[in-house]
């Protein structure tokens, strides 16, 4: 059998999903589960492999949080669009999912899904620790799909 | 035969694979253990191979604005300038090291070429995070560089006097030889201040907390890495890898090349217990218990502290 240098790669690379956070007109309460979810002990994301980066340009799973406002729609997909294929879109939190309390407000341009292809939906107000890895795992599954290595 | 020689040294044992082998898992295993001394799990041992392959997996972008080709050279010659380091590194009991008269001083002045590289790199990117992040690691770099001299030249000064050259012996062959049939240096008390001292520049020269200043990410993004992604990032890494390589071996060659037998296997992978044990006490336990200082505080701590460890061993090797 040839050993394939390129499916390696790809197999090896969706255990290193690096993590990147917008946070789209959020309150915040997602923001606080996101940090918790990879700072405190409980629930460590590094454990997958994961790491928050500071840069659009090094992200592989995007997490968006927030119902997109007006305001932050054009810097949401400039951001979004920054980030290399192959990427995996997470909508956390039931804001960008359906708009959650904020729905038909005059002041919103979402949902998410309406501007950007959403790959994984972690809904919640905010999303329990345990949703957003399970999230991330989800992501993970689609990101392989992306790279056409999933079997079965 | 000779150049054959050098090109295994460089490319295979201790410089090249060797090297870069050794770094990866020795980054994996200081992430795992911050993991664990944060009572977390932590990723596995060789994740640091994982995110280098998914690194080059990744498309490759490059800023509209940015200066194309520093901006591509850059993370080249960071690290290549590392990868040609490793090959000095003496593995004391298996390796003796490249003969040369000045290795010491061409490994001094390869040290800082990474940090330049990230420079490079941060300013030509075009990005404000990259200008910043490329002033802040020049300050920390200018402050560390004055310890490591004098550490180095203590080092230099001693082996000379002890030998019987009577002046400063810069090459890391014959230091080692020396420490070899006399004793390391760490059990010499005119020598303890600038182990030390040593032992401080590590985290600095690494970009580690609490002196990862110029990459910190929850204030300038990432700084000079900023921009970069795919491919490009991962030879920063691998480059960053041989630089851990380069300082860990220094740092046993310097102060403790001691061996336990004649059997090279054996000296091997106590030169590796050693380096794993150098990263633990300098990095992997510092960046765990320790925030980030602001650049004041680490200028001030490097002119301060090491700076004074490091001149109260060169005068007592000079004066003794």
């Amino acid at each position: 059998m040839r050993l394939d240098i390129d499916t390696c790669l790809k197999k090896a690379s969706v255990c290193s999903p690096w993590l990147f956070r917008i946070n789209a007109g959020s309150c915040n309460g997602c923001d606080v589960e996101l940090a918790t979810t990879a700072l405190i002990p409980r629930y460590d994301v590094e454990r997958l492999g994961c790491h928050y980066t500071g840069s659009p340009r090094q992200a592989d799973i995007v997490l968006v949080t927030g119902p997109v406002t007006i305001k932050m729609r054009d810097y949401v997909l400039r951001v979004w669009n920054e980030i290399p294929e192959p990427k995996v879109t997470v909508a956390v939190g039931i804001c960008p999912i359906s708009g959650g309390v904020f729905r038909d407000s005059y002041a919103i341009a979402g949902p998410l899904s309406r501007l950007v292809p959403v790959d994984v939906n972690v809904p919640g107000c905010p999303p329990r620790p345990q949703a957003i890895m399970e999230g991330v795992v989800l992501a993970k599954q689609i990101w392989m799909k992306k790279l056409g290595i999933l079997e079965g | 035969m000779s150049l054959f020689w050098s090109l295994v040294h460089l490319i295979i044992f201790p410089g090249g694979a060797f090297a870069l082998l050794v770094a990866l898992y020795l980054k994996g295993l200081d992430r795992r253990l911050v993991a664990r001394l944060q009572s977390r799990v932590g990723p596995p041992l060789n994740q640091p191979f994982l995110d280098i392959a998914k690194l080059l997996t990744k498309e490759q972008l490059i800023p509209a604005t940015a200066c194309r080709p520093v901006f591509l050279l850059a993370p080249v010659i960071g690290m290549a300038g590392m990868a040609a380091c490793a090959a000095f590194i003496p593995v004391p009991g298996v390796f003796g090291g490249l003969s040369g008269l000045g290795d010491l001083l061409v490994l001094f002045y390869l040290l800082p070429i990474p940090a330049i590289a990230i420079m490079l790199g941060g300013s030509s990117s075009s990005s404000p995070f990259g200008a910043m992040g490329f002033s802040r690691e020049m300050l920390v770099m200018l402050s560390y560089e004055l310890p490591l001299l004098m550490v180095l030249l203590a080092c230099a000064m001693m082996t000379g006097k002890l030998s019987g050259a009577g002046t400063a012996d810069f090459s890391l062959v014959s230091i080692v030889q020396y420490q070899l049939e006399n004793g390391s240096y760490c059990f010499n008390p005119v020598m303890v201040p600038a182990m030390v001292a040593y032992l401080m520049f590590l985290p600095g020269t690494m970009g580690v907390a609490p002196f990862d200043i110029a990459e910190s990410e929850t204030e300038i993004l990432e700084g000079p890495m900023l921009e970069y992604g795919g491919p490009l990032l991962a030879l920063f890494q691998i480059g960053q890898a041989f630089k851990t390589f380069v300082i860990l071996g220094l740092g046993v060659v310097l102060f403790f090349p001691g061996t336990l037998c004649d059997f090279w296997p054996v000296n091997l992978l106590w030169f590796l217990v050693k380096c794993t044990l150098l990263m633990f006490f300098s990095m992997t336990l510092v960046r765990s218990a320790t925030g980030r200082f602001r650049i004041d505080q680490a200028v001030r701590f490097y002119f301060r502290i090491p700076a004074a460890l490091a001149l109260v061993s060169l005068v007592l090797v000079i004066a003794l």
